[in-house]
């Protein structure tokens, strides 16, 4: 239950200090941290506007991508507390039920029968592919590496005692954090600043959500960043005591998110044929990790 | 320490894959200089301290800054554009170098040698075949030369792999193959520039009597 709350609380406040990270290092001063919340209050205070070519795809898809981060949440544990389900692999529980969210997001966007959400919503489904095999990598390696298969023992155990672990952290972090800004369709694999002329990926296929489910839509940016940030917290809490691991936790996603806007600061955006060989090196990185756990464990004889 | 130089060793040759510019690779060929320099700091205690020390100034003075110097000047002279221009897209180079590290992989735990110590095995037959995959796919004949570099990178940690010593006759071995490839491949280039004004391998059947 506390997992849970922590990761909702954080989700408030983390869009908006990656805007004001921007912004600073644009120069201004930038919006207060609240800002991109009091947005999405207005948004959820405003009636929808449902186009005649769409049906009930349409209606009901963005309220099952907000339930499916939220069933997601549920797993996530941060250090010592349990997430409120946990069970042996239920990362590949939590893989699926965002994917299932993902899916009724691309049928929505093909549902509006608009060629530019389409292209967005192809695209939005060969990233994902390409990513997967580097989230479930990392995945089985972490669990490899402890001999454990659930969320909350993987990170219960994972400690860190040579060389070789400290590589694995950085690198498993690195990956984690790639992968987060994959699925936001954050730079480098778009551009979230031409948030309506220019977009690719993720922003064009919402371009015909209004009102209430424009509102969950992008509250759920903001919960998945959150979720991610809690997985990386996780490799470096551990099993320290509530009253260092709380305090530790909120520091790391404010520095997550403080990292994520100086990435999205300071670079471009990829052209969009090196997007796919992009997300392709974050599985090789993955392999790589798999292949350093075995190193660990002395399996190679 | 060992095990994440070499890690980091075998994460460059990904990025030598999908690199698109010259300079890169060049950079990249001066870090593995330095991670050679790490690696051979840390490994060998058994040998004397005269070799040791030309072990290490060789890695660090030849390989991590005299060759990409050498190799820059080389591309500066004979005003080289910057494209590595591959004959196949960057993403099926990236496929086939992971592709290549995981076969290496497979191979080595199939080996029953206690001697071999199997991570040095692993990263010096994947820089090995990264080589040749790169020097077969690429059109500039300056690529050859830095792919070959990249060979000999792979030799020098396998010559680390079989023990904490390592005897002057292969070091010296290497240095001969380095200094004479490189050499002669940049006079080549020079000479071949100075006649046949672009440089790509298609133009070099053009020289047969």
């Amino acid at each position: 239950m506390i997992s849970f709350v922590l990761i909702f609380l954080v989700s408030f406040i983390f869009s908006g200090i990656l805007v004001r990270t921007k912004s600073i290092a644009s120069g201004r001063k930038g919006p207060g941290i609240m800002q991109p919340m009091k947005d999405i209050i207005r948004l959820f205070r405003k009636g929808s506007v449902y186009s005649e070519t769409t049906s009930l795809i349409f209606q009901i898809a963005p309220s099952i991508y907000f339930a499916s981060i939220l069933v997601a949440i549920l797993v996530v544990p941060v250090g010592n507390f349990k997430g409120i389900i946990s069970f042996e692999y239920d990362f590949i529980f939590f893989a699926y039920v965002l994917a299932l969210g993902k899916f009724f997001t691309i049928i929505s966007a093909l549902d509006t029968g608009s060629s530019f959400e389409g292209m967005g919503a192809s695209r939005e489904a060969l990233y994902s592919m390409l990513a997967e095999p580097a989230f479930f990598v990392l995945m089985g390696s972490l669990g490899l590496l402890t001999g454990h298969t659930s969320f909350h023992e993987i990170f219960t155990t994972f400690h860190f005692g040579s060389y070789v672990s400290y590589a694995l952290g950085i690198m498993a972090t690195f990956v984690l954090v790639m992968i987060c800004m994959i699925e936001n369709s954050r730079m480098p694999v778009d551009d979230p600043k031409t948030h309506l002329e220019l977009t690719m990926v993720h922003e064009v296929m919402i371009l015909d959500n209004s009102g209430f489910d424009l509102g969950l839509i992008m509250h759920a940016v903001n919960l998945k960043f959150a979720m991610y940030g809690a997985l990386i917290a996780n490799l470096y809490i551990g099993v320290l005591p509530f009253y260092i691991a709380i305090p530790l936790f909120f520091a790391i996603q404010v520095i997550f998110a403080i990292m994520a806007g100086s990435i999205e600061s300071f670079s471009a955006r990829f052209r969009m044929n090196h997007n796919a060989q992009f997300i392709f090196t974050l599985s090789s990185v993955s392999l790589l990790i798999f292949f350093g756990v075995l190193l660990v464990l002395n399996k190679l004889n | 320490m060992v095990n994440v130089l070499l890690i980091i060793f075998t994460i460059s040759l990904l990025y030598l894959s999908i690199a698109n510019r010259l300079l890169t690779y060049i950079k990249i060929i001066g870090v593995q200089g330095f991670i050679l320099f790490g690696v051979a700091f840390i490994e060998l205690r058994e040998i004397n301290t005269f070799n040791l020390a030309f072990i290490l100034l060789e890695t660090i003075i030849v390989k991590a800054i005299a060759i990409p110097m050498f190799l820059r000047y080389v591309i500066n002279k004979n005003n080289i554009t910057r494209e590595t221009e591959p004959f196949l897209p960057n993403f099926v180079s990236l496929i086939v170098v992971t592709l290549i590290i995981v076969i290496t992989f497979l191979v080595a735990n199939s080996i029953k040698d206690i001697h071999l110590d199997k991570i040095y095995f692993i990263v010096a037959l994947s820089a090995l075949f990264s080589g040749l995959y790169i020097i077969i796919t690429r059109k500039k004949i300056i690529t050859h030369v830095l792919a070959y570099v990249v060979i000999e990178n792979g030799v020098f940690i396998l010559s680390l792999a079989v023990g904490n010593e390592m005897p002057l006759l292969v070091n010296l071995g290497i240095l001969l193959d380095v200094f004479v490839s490189v050499f002669l491949l940049g006079i080549f280039v020079n000479k071949v520039g100075d006649v046949v004004k672009d440089i790509d391998i298609s133009q070099l059947s053009n020289l047969k009597d």
